[in-house]
């Protein structure tokens, strides 16, 4: 029971994660007009992968290995792309709160409108096919066995029980930091992705160097322990990584890590501009 | 943005079609059961075509289910996620040749081999 759970909870914090974050991003900016979009690309996504995993369980084809590693791949790749452009979206919507025009925050936002339903379905639905595979499999196994069932089902309720608690926190802290420390914490979840997207491919041979293990420390940090479940599932960690994966997680999280903190930088007061950050919180509504 | 998305959802969806096998009697079942510590493959060859392998996990561990080439490195099929007391399936086309089965118990090692062949019929 308590593995099926810990499956459930992986696949739903990667998913979670990311909507929790953005939903708290809309509240905190009083964007909150803006959530249906979320929830649609959410929404479609689970739809899309549930119909799918049951055509592909119960239908009369099924889906190669290489298929499904590609699909996983190419979609968390897209992912990653979304979710950067997301990352930069929000520290300049975040700028335009603080002072500018109040037009050109709603220039950004409509702009983004579409982009919100492709980033909630694409962080949902990258593995939302494995996701809705295992579920499927379960309920298919749930005639001789509801365990399986059962410890999915706890498992991804969990996740959502989590991702309400990130999303609580993150509306507590102040506007400034909460900009800071959600942009940075998303594309470390970003680079993650990333590298576990170009996993699948290298699986699934379209990349070279799966044998080419940069480092394994799967013996300190089991895949199957609850603490390798929360790593996987918030930051895509892999206990044993390639050296691809490696070098392209590096790749990723030093340029734009750095472009991210110069881009937040100039929106502190600067001495002997007159800036106004008493006014920020104000300037949402 | 909107016509490279496009672009992007049709290269997935052609793969998704291209990917798709029968699941129909075409294909040969091979029975597997892993637990933590045995990997039980029911065939030890099978027709060259589309191979599927039934993992059920009776295990108490999360389990995976590979099947690599001869050399042990590459990966032919894998399946992921078989939680204890789930059957999954993992379909493969396999050409002729020698390959490697494994399971991995734990999601981590080298895993449970044994060697498996892929054989001409006609």
């Amino acid at each position: 029971m308590f593995s099926n759970f810990l499956i459930g909870l992986r696949e739903g914090l990667e998913a979670v994660l990311v909507v929790s974050i953005l939903v708290a991003y809309l509240v905190k900016s009083g964007r909150g007009d803006q959530l249906t979009r979320v929830w649609t690309g959410a929404g479609i996504a689970v739809a899309v992968s549930l119909a799918t995993g049951a055509l592909l369980t119960f239908g009369p084809r099924g889906l190669t290995f290489e298929a499904q590693e590609a699909i996983g791949g190419f979609l968390s790749l897209l992912a990653v792309g979304f979710i950067t452009w997301m990352i930069f979206w929000m520290a300049r919507t975040a700028r335009n709160l603080k002072g500018e025009l109040e037009e050109q925050a709603g220039l950004a936002i409509s702009a983004g409108k579409w982009g919100l339903v492709l980033v909630a379905a694409l962080a949902v639905g990258r593995e939302g096919l494995e996701t809705a595979l295992f579920l499927w499999t379960a309920t298919k196994a749930a005639g001789s066995t509801l365990e399986p069932l059962v410890g999915a089902f706890f498992g991804l309720a969990t996740a959502v029980i989590l991702g309400l608690l990130i999303h609580r926190g993150a509306v507590r802290i102040d506007l400034r930091r909460f900009f800071s420390v959600t942009g940075a914490l998303l594309i470390i979840v970003a680079a993650g992705v990333l590298s576990y997207g170009i996993h699948d491919l290298q699986e699934a041979g379209i990349l070279p160097g799966l044998g080419a293990v940069a480092f394994d420390v799967s013996g300190a940090i089991p895949p199957s322990s609850w603490y390798g479940t929360l790593l996987k599932g918030t930051i895509n960690f892999s206990p044993r990584s390639t050296w691809l994966e490696t070098v392209t997680w590096l790749a990723y999280t030093i340029p734009v890590l750095t472009a991210f903190i110069r881009k937040v930088r100039p929106t502190r007061p600067v001495p002997g501009r007159s800036a106004v950050p008493a006014a920020t919180s104000g300037a949402a509504r | 943005m909107t016509r490279r998305t496009l672009l992007a959802a049709l290269a997935v969806m052609s793969l998704a079609v291209s990917g798709c096998t029968s699941n129909g009697d075409a294909t040969t079942t091979v029975e597997v059961v892993s637990t933590d510590k045995e990997c039980r493959v029911a065939a030890t060859q099978a027709p060259v075509g589309t191979i599927t392998f039934d993992v059920r996990n009776d295990g108490n561990d999360v389990t995976e289910f590979y099947l690599y080439d001869e050399d042990g490195a590459k990966v032919v099929g894998e399946v992921e996620n078989i939680g204890p007391g789930v059957t999954r399936s993992m379909v493969v086309e396999a050409v002729v040749g020698s390959y490697e089965t494994a399971c991995k118990p734990g999601m981590a090692g080298d895993g449970i081999r044994a060697a498996f062949e892929v054989v001409d019929t006609g």
